[in-house]
């Protein structure tokens, strides 16, 4: 763990003089909205569209409705703006319809340069277009080795707040990545870990606090740290618990975090090594974790998640 | 030409060649035959260095294994194809183990579905049943007449299991999980302990002589723990032995009856932090031995470097033959695979490293030198190969490449690669794209117009095709200058299945501190183009540079187009049961050029 030291001690010192939330009430975080523009579209419905960033034919982002007739080719939709990022992957959408997300590159690196891979990018919710929202700083030294950037993206509905994870410019020996949270109205980073790369986010309210979940880059460990109302860190990360020896691989990263209506998550998690396998390769496993209120644990479980909010 | 080894590691279908001794070039294990060092960068981790990993090819056999071998056989000659349990069993358990077997739900998988060839199954445990086992049950049962009955599948990797009423004479339940091991018997935990102390390579590691094995068994700290071989989707465990603060690792492969390779781990106070897995095994070993040091190789009169590159294959380096300088380096930039059916639809695929690489086909086994023999079993030279997998190979959209440099005692050399298939359908054409520097500083090009040799003053390319013309030298092309070598290109004359090249090559110059290509490099170029287009050209238009008495880059494009025709399998690989498990057959296709020197 590196998180700046100084940065930690600062956080602390905030949150001892802050009035600390004792219990923070449950909630969903489950805000999103279709983009308005859809309406505009002729022959979708914004009930039975979705977003896509991994049609392997269409690069960038693809809004589809499924057609109702078994075996029929699906109805398809893409801005002209929307390739503008080459391949990508997250997807998020806030309270007002817009869109963000950030690339990723699929199987070569041919539309996905190094130098862009840390872009986040929108779609305004009302006219549909693509454009640059912001970039996270670049690390002094980026590894040509490590193709990747952005890998994790949550909107936190109640702040406002957008939490972004990278592994730009990370070796196999040195870990340049980090989590940011950008405060979306102003366009600002208002929080930060560096030096750590990280992966899927999530988050959950089950244990009575405002908890951001992480995956790490380098072992199947997921950490949470708590955060304000104002969607600050104001603890360390502790690990919450871990994917070591589950599923058919035993040693899975964390790709995305899921929470269902209680609170409890559901851990998307693949194989990553920094290369660019394709994607089927990555054949992704779904771990299910329930948060004990008596233990005031996390437990692995088989059972089937209530259904999944966001 | 015949070789000792060759690219087909899978099976024996590729072209003639003979089985014989390998040379393994781990860190601190160079052959016998040859030289080999390495420059190490930081941060190497010593315990995977040091890691040994057993080759397929090694066909190494137990004794002790042959009866088990045979009984298994007989299992698949049965009408039922099941290897009963083998440990001891009570009265009551051979009762369970009877009425189980007699379920027909219980034993659906036993045979592949539509052609009923068996799989390889057998029962690993009869166990009384736990109230846990009847917790998805609606009646009442009495515990003590009720067991639980496990059998797995080596060919699916599937786990069966029955929960018996041997009062009712009845299966109350069954269930079937794809992917998963029951717990592994006691005879097999003695076997793969066996295996493991009668290997050379774990009697090496702890340093016992062989006829300490049996004492070995006895008296060493031994643990048996689970393990994976998520590669090969095999029954793997790994007896693990304790010295001092260490633990040697042992991966035993249980449907093969082999050892996998051993690798210490530092124990510490509450044992070792991470499971060794085949995978992990082998990606650490390539990863800290091939991709953060640079090996060097003697042979013969040939020294070179090697190196696995993040994006560019297996590179060699500083070649020389006979102490004259050869080559400055070689490496396979990217295979672009385009699918005819479908415009413009395909992969560029770069290999490389299994860690922190652009690779998106990677190094699966460590590179490998084996002999090269001619017709009358006399060595002509030496092979240095090395093979890129996907993990799914051979299912569909999946990819298997080869690399493959040969270097001979008279001074030929050939660069050269495979695709193994399977890839995303049957109408793909896969284009590797290699990048070839020779170590002369003034060298002249030319090509054979069918007369003679016409000089080439700019940088340019040209297509073989079918009308091409060979010199009587069986030359397309020669370079002329400090080299002196004729090429080659493939149409079918190596004799190792080949069905011809019909490449792009392309000549350009290179600048001392101008990299155009010189270091690893990214993708140069998409899928699905036809023509020259495949990357090299943007090295040459829009103005190509006079080459005259110039230091020179060879690039050449082959063009394999793949066929799944029964009889005429290219650059395709099918999965087929024998013995109860699936085992893969290749049928490669081989391309590149050759390099004669004339001088």
């Amino acid at each position: 763990m590196k998180l700046n030291q100084r940065y930690l001690f600062l956080l602390f010192a905030l949150s001892f003089f802050s009035c600390e939330e004792r219990k923070v009430p449950f909630q969903l975080n489950n805000c999103k909205t279709m983009p308005p523009f859809i309406r505009k579209l002729s022959g979708f419905n914004p009930h039975s569209s979705y977003f896509s960033t991994s049609d392997i034919r269409k690069m960038g982002l693809v809004l589809i409705e499924p057609d109702s007739k078994q075996g029929s080719v699906p109805h398809m939709y893409q801005h002209t703006s929307w390739k503008k990022g080459g391949w990508l992957a997250p997807i998020v959408l806030d309270e007002a319809g817009n869109i963000y997300s950030a690339p990723a590159p699929f199987i070569n690196p041919l539309d996905n340069p190094i130098k862009d891979q840390n872009t986040i990018y929108w779609v305004n919710g009302q006219s549909g277009e693509m454009n640059t929202f912001l970039r996270l700083p670049m690390p002094d030294t980026v590894s040509t080795n490590n193709a990747y950037g952005i890998i994790g993206m949550l909107y936190l509905c109640e702040t406002g707040t957008l939490y972004v994870s990278t592994v730009l410019g990370s070796d196999r020996h040195v870990q340049r990545g980090g989590l940011y949270a950008i405060d979306i109205k102003n366009k600002k980073i208002i929080d930060k870990i560096t030096g750590w790369d990280i992966m899927g986010l999530g988050i959950s309210y089950a244990s009575g606090k405002r908890q951001l979940f992480f995956g790490d880059g380098r072992s199947s460990n997921i950490y949470s740290v708590n955060l304000n109302k104002s969607g600050n860190i104001i603890d360390p990360p502790v690990i919450a618990f871990s994917l070591d020896d589950l599923g058919p691989r035993g040693d899975d990263k964390v790709r995305r975090i899921m929470t269902d209506d209680n609170g409890n998550l559901e851990i998307h998690a693949i194989e990553f090594n920094y290369n660019l396998i394709a994607p089927r390769e990555k054949q992704e496993a779904t771990y299910f974790f329930i948060y004990d209120v008596n233990s005031n644990k996390w437990s692995y479980s088989t059972a089937t998640p209530s259904h999944t909010s966001y | 030409m015949k070789q000792k080894n060759s690219v087909a590691t899978q099976t024996n279908l590729f072209y003639p060649f003979l089985f014989g001794w390998l040379l393994f070039f781990s860190c601190n294990n160079p052959s016998p035959s040859s030289t080999s060092a390495a420059t190490v960068l930081a941060g190497y981790d010593k315990d995977a260095m040091n890691a040994v990993l057993i080759s397929a090819d090694s066909l190494q056999t137990f004794p002790f294994v042959t009866e088990r071998v045979s009984a298994i056989k007989k299992s698949l000659l049965n009408p039922l194809p099941v290897l009963l349990c083998q440990d001891s069993l009570g009265k009551n358990q051979l009762i369970a183990q009877l009425i189980a077997l007699s379920d027909q739900q219980f034993t659906q998988y036993t045979r592949q579905e539509g052609t009923q060839v068996p799989y390889r199954n057998e029962v690993f445990g009869v166990y009384p049943a736990r109230e846990s086992d009847l917790s998805t049950l609606s009646g009442k049962y009495n515990l003590p007449d009720v067991y639980r009955v496990e059998m797995y599948n080596y060919g699916l990797n599937l786990s069966s299991y029955a929960i018996v009423n041997i009062k009712l004479q009845q299966v109350l339940y069954r269930a079937h999980q794809q992917q998963s091991q029951p717990d592994i018997p006691s005879f097999m935990q003695k076997l793969a302990i066996r295996i493991a102390v009668s290997s050379p390579q774990v009697q090496e590691a702890l340093g016992i002589t062989p006829s300490e094995k049996d004492a070995l068994m006895a008296s060493t700290k031994t643990a048996l723990n689970r393990t994976r071989c998520e590669r090969s989707h095999h029954l793997c465990v790994a007896p693990t032995f304790i010295k001092n603060d260490k633990a040697l690792w042992a991966i035993v492969d249980l449907t093969g009856h082999r050892l996998i390779g051993i690798r210490w781990t530092y124990v510490g106070a509450t044992g070792p932090a991470v499971a060794i897995t085949e995978k992990k095994l082998k990606e650490d070993k390539i990863t800290s031995c091939y991709c953060e040091m640079e090996q060097y190789l003697s042979k013969d009169s040939w020294q070179m470097k090697y190196m696995l590159t993040g994006s560019d294959g297996l590179r060699i380096s500083d070649v020389s033959f006979n102490g004259k300088p050869v080559l400055r380096s070689a490496k396979l930039v990217d295979w672009h695979v385009s699918y005819s059916g479908t415009d413009g639809f395909g992969y560029s695929d770069a290999i490389g490293c299994p860690y922190f690489s652009q690779a998106a086909v990677v190094a699966w086994e460590i590179p490998k030198v084996s002999v090269l023999l001619d017709d009358h079993n006399k060595q002509t030279g030496f092979v240095l190969e090395q093979v890129f997998r996907s993990e799914g190979w051979p299912t569909p959209c999946n990819y298997n490449y080869c690399q493959r440099y040969e270097f001979y005692n008279d001074g030929r050399f050939r660069v050269a690669c495979a695709s193994l298939g399977r890839g995303c359908g049957n109408d793909g054409t896969y284009r590797p794209v290699f990048r070839i520097a020779f170590a002369g500083s003034k060298d002249n090009f030319y090509n054979w117009n069918g007369n003679g040799w016409t000089n080439w003053t700019k940088e340019q390319w040209k297509e073989q095709n079918s009308a091409s013309s060979y010199s009587p030298e069986g030359a397309m092309y020669k370079l002329d200058g400090n080299d002196a070598y004729y090429v080659q290109p493939g149409h079918g004359q190596f004799r190792d299945g080949g069905r011809g090249d019909f490449s792009f090559l392309y000549i350009t110059k290179h600048i001392l501190g101008r990299d155009e290509g010189e270091n690893d490099l990214t993708t140069i170029g998409p899928c699905c183009n036809i023509d020259y287009h495949q990357g090299p050209e943007k090295f040459i238009e829009p103005s190509p540079e006079d080459i005259t008495n110039s230091s020179l880059v060879l690039w050449y494009v082959a063009q394999l187009k793949n066929d799944d025709r029964k009889g005429n399998e290219y650059c395709w690989a099918e999965s087929a049961l024998e013995n109860g498990v699936y085992v893969t057959h290749i049928y490669p296709c081989l391309a590149g050029p050759m390099f004669v020197p004339f001088k």
